[in-house]
């Protein structure tokens, strides 16, 4: 096996190993220490190894793992991620009893997260996909409290529901094929000549929608995000919703393209950029506010796919990736800094909250960040079409949200006492924060094929700062009416579930009335009765 | 009309008879000791059956087919085992119920249903 | 008559499978309660080591094993014979009841000191017994020998359930023990009208003459419907969840995870290798029927319990159901016959992983009914903290009924769900799904409490010992190593099949 593919093994393999190392007491006991050291196999692989290399196992694990380049940037942001998380919750959960646990679900969920990026073949895919999901749930009912384990069931139901969508996806799509395990690739490829194509792909849609949090398959988002400490909400937010986003960069047949399905994820995406933004501004806690913003960014990531998708257009998966690292690195910062700001007081909160600000106002377009950056990447492709003028005003809600949240933020922590956060959460905030700023400099040329310099044009700056401007104002003039804080619930339409809740009891009861019926002795003698009969008479009638 | 009163025919009406009897018997009887007589009946008009059976095997030039004889006697030995545990658990159940000061009727408790 | 049936060189091997445990049953009688665990123990390594000699010779000489008893050819002699299926039946057979022996010696230990109680003499007979019919059922060629197999293992069953002697358990038991019996007399009935039609019981002969004719349609309905009564297939499980829930927790293992596959097995025998096509489809598809809803009716039922051995319990008459939608999947055809298919490999090791899986449920719920006094959901807050290794045991078997991978299960439902819609049965893949949905809602249920904060600090009863855990762990373990299994049909299972005629097919 060469070098890369060392370290692309590496990655995928060594949070495992330390997770299974969790298994000694010695070791369990410093987990959380080693959670900054998990993804850095996966930042090496990010950042050495060459696109198009691969490593294969043989049976029984029959395992490929391969590095493409939408892989490389998400797998590259999310590492760097997920070890600055790491290092942050080494320091935020040193005294927290439940520790080392915390550790190991951290660990399954890391290793599943940033496997998705480079798993090659169908089955380890759903393998990690599940791993992912599953173990995810072990952090957000971390805290043990009401609303987290309400969180935590909600989230495992709609994660098990993904699981079905996607299992019978991935079966549908490999059931004619020879392999009992083929390459996620070659599967795509010969996607168009299956008969149950249109099936397989709005199944992927709803599957990997759900782990997105497209509306109306959102609600987990808002109740985990704000229920998990802190830095596990950065991230679910930054890194395991882009489990979707992945997903759907693997399996849809983008060299084909399939405009219908692409119309639909246009829609869907348009629909959750706006909801989340009018929803989001009705919130009263940081978290929650953040959360929605994640959900309505990836309303516009979905967008990105569904243009590729309908022009056939290969190039989408790449930017699109560009723009979900820019989110995530932004969103994981944003989360972490929630943190830091609740520990910091007195001077240095002011610098602090405009770091934030800086973060915060990029998810809109703020010029010469990593926002505006991705926006203007992603223009070329968008074109000069009603999508494009979406987007725009997408953006300019982003701001809407972003500016709400920083009044909410300034608002809670005005009264904190004179403190300095301590060094371990401010370094590894500060770390996401700068990378948020200069890696998207670093891959503007390599994705979208321009200089940098195209950036500094008075024009370029003009085209991300005016709908930030409109944004702005727009919340200005929300801001008059304060009666809209707390009037949508968190996780809005699930309390619309609730509603149905009866009926499902009762249905529920009514199976247990039959099976107290069924279960009496006559009842069961004369259905024993009946079957023979009925087997007996459905034999002879064929014979 | 001769072909009723032929053996083998006659000993698989009375076995059908027998059958239904004891199924009647089973599923209708409330009583858990009815019940296990019931599963007598029936297993009596199955091994009746067989006897039908066994006489009409009977072709090359033998008066019967003794495979099935065979089996009713295997079968026999097992009902009568079937029985005793039925029987032996029932008498167990009577007692825990007296004990408990339960049952009303501890000779032949009726199952709950 | 020509001879079907030829021993084969290690056909002793199978002879000795079924023997060897009443061998041990007549020394524990004769040696005195002292000694029965030591005996059972060894019986059942020796039992592991003969179910491993079958296997080996199975696959060194790729086809089945035979032995004619006394060498008197069937009709009139009996003949054992064990195919690639029967094997992989066995050997699992013999590494549960090793497992179950390990955690009953290690609970009785926890009881009485190692004293020789008389449940606990009892308990090693019967389990001797059942390793006996259940292999004798797995081996059996002749249909009234299999009768007796059964009706052993009926006999066997049922007192393990009422082992405590509580009178609920006793009523349990008295059901269990009166609708199996209705079952087996059906099934015996339907036996007299074979032998009236085809002068011979004997399996691999009957594949060669059955035909379409009333008789064998209503022979076929017989013996299915009461194996169906054994095997506590929806509408008829009327006494499986109060036995299985009732009974010590390694009664509970065997009797979930063993004792109701025998009448599986044969029905599926009889299903394949008895009926003619065109009855081996009408059944498969009825009972596919019941499947279905088994599964799905009996999952919300296991939601609904509040008592864990219940939920457990409602779960196999769920899981049993995955088994039966087996049939119309593997109808296979002219050039792909039923056990090259995968849903025949998905069936068999739906049938294996379940059999791991529900024993290491069943023990890790008998660790915590040990440890908390009581087994109600709701109460069990936090007993991951005192019982991790229960606790994990439970989880690994629940992802592998929930069809979670890496696992036995989720190869098994991979497979079928495959077939399904390959075959174009949308439905049975619907429920596939919704299964592993339901399935996921009620091992959720309890990972929930496991996981959870304990509102008061937790009281144990009774520490625990490791050894009991560990042996609810390995079991749960190896039906998530069984998710190594490649997705393809496996050979072992087809071996000894072709010697089979095409029976069931066109």
């Amino acid at each position: 096996m060469t070098a890369s593919g060392l370290v692309l093994v590496a990655a995928l393999l060594f949070p495992l190993a330390l997770a299974a190392g969790c298994l000694s007491e010695r070791l369990r006991a410093r987990a959380l220490g080693v959670l900054v050291l998990a993804p850095l196999p996966a930042l090496a692989a990010a950042l050495l190894v060459p696109d198009g290399r691969f490593a294969l196992f043989p049976a029984p694990f029959r395992l490929t793992l391969v590095l493409d380049r939408p892989g490389a940037i998400l797998l590259g942001g999310a590492a760097l991620l997920w070890s600055a998380a790491g290092a942050y919750a080494a320091s935020s959960m040193a005294r927290d009893p439940a520790r080392s646990r915390f550790a190991i679900w951290w660990l399954l969920t890391l290793a599943g997260c940033l496997g998705l990026f480079i798993v090659g073949d169908v089955v380890n895919f759903y393998l990690l996909f599940t791993l992912a999901s599953l173990a995810a749930y072990g952090l957000i009912i971390h805290e043990q409290s009401a609303a987290a384990h309400r969180a935590g069931v909600i989230y495992v139901v709609l994660a098990l529901l993904a699981e079905a969508f996607l299992l019978i996806a991935l079966v549908m799509l490999a059931a004619t094929y020879p392999d009992a395990n083929p390459q996620i690739r070659s599967v795509v490829a010969n996607l168009s000549g299956n008969p149950m194509r249109d099936g397989i792909v709005a199944l992927f849609i709803l599957g990997f929608a759900l782990k997105m949090g497209l509306v109306p398959l959102h609600v987990w988002l808002p109740l985990a995000h704000p229920a998990a400490p802190t830095p596990a909400s950065a991230v679910l937010s930054g890194v395991v919703v882009k489990a979707g986003v992945i997903g759907l960069i693997r399996f849809l047949p983008f060299e084909a393209g399939m405009p219908v399905w692409g119309g639909v994820l246009i829609g869907f995406g348009i629909i959750t950029a706006y909801y989340g933004v009018i929803v989001g501004v009705t919130q009263r806690r940081a978290k929650t506010i953040l959360a929605y913003s994640t959900v309505s960014q990836m309303g516009l990531l979905a967008v990105l796919l569904g243009v590729g998708l309908d022009a056939a257009d290969p190039a989408a998966t790449e930017l699109t990736a560009y723009y979900a690292v820019h989110h995530t690195l932004v969103k994981g910062a944003l989360f972490l800094g929630i943190g830091v700001l609740g520990a910091t007081g007195g001077r240095r909160l002011g610098l602090v909250l405009l770091l934030t600000a800086v973060l915060a106002l990029s998810l809109g377009g703020l010029p010469l960040t990593s926002g505006a950056l991705a926006k203007l990447a992603t223009k070329p492709m968008l074109g000069y079409g009603w999508i494009a003028g979406a987007m725009t005003m997408a953006g300019a809600g982003s701001t809407m949200l972003m500016v709400h949240f920083l009044l909410t933020v300034r608002n809670d922590t005005r009264d904190n006492p004179a403190a300095s956060p301590p060094r371990g959460q401010l370094v590894p905030w500060l770390t996401v924060t700068a990378a948020s700023l200069i890696i998207p400099w670093a891959l503007y040329p390599i994705v979208s094929g321009e200089p940098v310099a195209g950036l500094l044009q008075p024009a370029a700056l003009w085209k991300v700062a005016w709908p930030m401007l409109l944004g702005a104002a727009a919340m200005l003039i929300l801001l008059r009416f304060p009666r809209r804080l707390g009037a949508i619930p968190e996780g809005d339409i699930v309390e619309l579930a609730g509603a149905g809740e009866p009926l499902v009891r009762r249905a529920s009861d009514r199976v247990g009335d039959v099976d107290a019926h069924l279960r009496r002795w006559p009842m069961a003698g004369f259905g024993l009765i009946a079957l023979a009969i009925l087997l007996g008479g459905a034999l002879m009638l064929r014979a | 009309m001769t072909a009723v009163l032929q053996p083998g025919v006659l000993f698989g009406l009375c076995g059908a008879v027998l059958v239904g009897i004891g199924l009647f018997a089973i599923v209708t009887h409330p009583a858990l000791l009815r019940r296990i007589v019931g599963c007598n009946i029936l297993g009596a008009g199955i091994f009746l059956v067989f006897g039908a059976v066994a006489r009409r095997g009977a072709g090359a030039g033998l008066d019967a087919d003794p495979v099935p004889q065979a089996l009713v006697i295997t079968g026999i030995v097992v009902a009568f085992s079937a029985s005793a545990l039925a029987v032996a658990l029932l008498k167990r159940l009577s007692e825990l119920s007296v004990g408990e000061g339960r049952a009303a009727e501890p000779a032949a408790p009726r199952s709950e249903t | 008559m020509t001879s079907v049936h030829a021993t084969t060189p290690s056909g002793f091997l199978l002879v000795l499978a079924v023997i060897l445990p009443v061998c041990a049953v007549l020394a524990i009688v004769a040696c005195g309660p002292r000694s029965a665990a030591r005996i059972a123990m060894t019986t059942l390594a020796a039992g592991l080591a003969v179910a491993i000699a079958i296997a080996m010779e199975l696959v060194a000489g790729g086809t089945a094993l035979s032995y004619v008893v006394g060498g008197w050819q069937p009709p009139l002699g009996i003949a054992l014979r064990a195919d690639g299926l029967s094997g992989a039946m066995i050997v699992m057979t013999a590494l549960v009841l090793g497992a179950v022996g390990l955690f009953a010696r290690s609970q009785y230990a926890l009881h009485d000191g190692g004293g020789a109680g008389r449940a606990q003499t009892t308990f090693w007979i019967l389990l001797l017994a059942l390793a006996s019919a259940l292999n004798a059922t797995f081996v059996g060629e002749d249909l009234f020998n299999l009768y007796v197999a059964l009706e052993l293992l009926t006999f066997a069953a049922v007192p393990l359930v009422c082992l405590d002697g509580r009178a609920e358990t006793v009523k349990a038991a008295l059901r269990y023990l009166l609708f199996a019996l209705l079952g087996s007399l059906l099934y015996l009935l339907g036996t007299g009208l074979i032998y009236g039609q085809y002068g011979t019981l004997d399996l691999l002969a009957l594949s060669q003459l059955s035909r379409e004719d009333p008789a064998l349609s209503a022979a076929l309905a017989l013996m299915i419907v009461g194996l169906l009564a054994k095997a506590a297939l929806f509408p008829l499980h009327l006494w499986l969840p109060p036995a299985h829930a009732g009974a010590p927790a390694p009664a509970s293992a065997v009797l979930s995870a063993l004792v109701i596959k025998a009448p599986v097995f044969l029905i599926l025998r009889l299903v394949l290798d008895v009926a003619p096509p065109q009855a081996a489809a009408v059944a498969g598809q009825m009972l596919a029927v019941l499947g279905a809803v088994s599964i799905l009716f009996c999952s919300v039922m296991a939601l609904r319990q509040a008592r864990l051995k219940l939920m457990i319990a409602y779960s196999t008459v769920a899981q049993i159901g995955y088994l039966f939608i087996v049939f119309p999947l593997a109808a296979g055809s002219a050039d792909l016959p039923p056990w090259s298919t995968i849903a025949w490999t998905g069936g068999a090791l739906q049938l294996i992983s379940h059999a791991l899986a529900k024993s290491a449920m069943f023990l890790a719920a008998g660790v915590v009914y040990e440890a908390f006094g009581h087994d109600r959901i709701a109460d069990l807050r936090g007993f991951g903290r005192v019982l991790p290794i229960s606790a994990a045991a439970f989880g690994l078997a629940g992802l592998s009924l929930m069809g979670i991978p890496p696992s036995g299960g989720f190869v098994a439902k991979c497979l079928l769900l495959t077939a399904a819609v390959a075959e174009g049965y949308p439905w049975l893949a619907a429920t596939i799904l919704a299964g592993g949905l339901l399935a996921g809602g009620y091992v959720f249920r309890v990972i929930d409490k496991a996981l959870a904060n304990p509102a008061a600090p937790i009281v144990v009863q009774r520490a625990v010992p490791r050894r009991l855990e560990i042996v609810a762990l390995a079991l749960a373990a190896a039906a998530v190593m069984l998710g190594f299994l490649p997705l393809r049909p496996f050979e072992f299972l087809q071996i000894g099949r072709s010697g089979v005629s095409m029976a069931g097919l066109p």
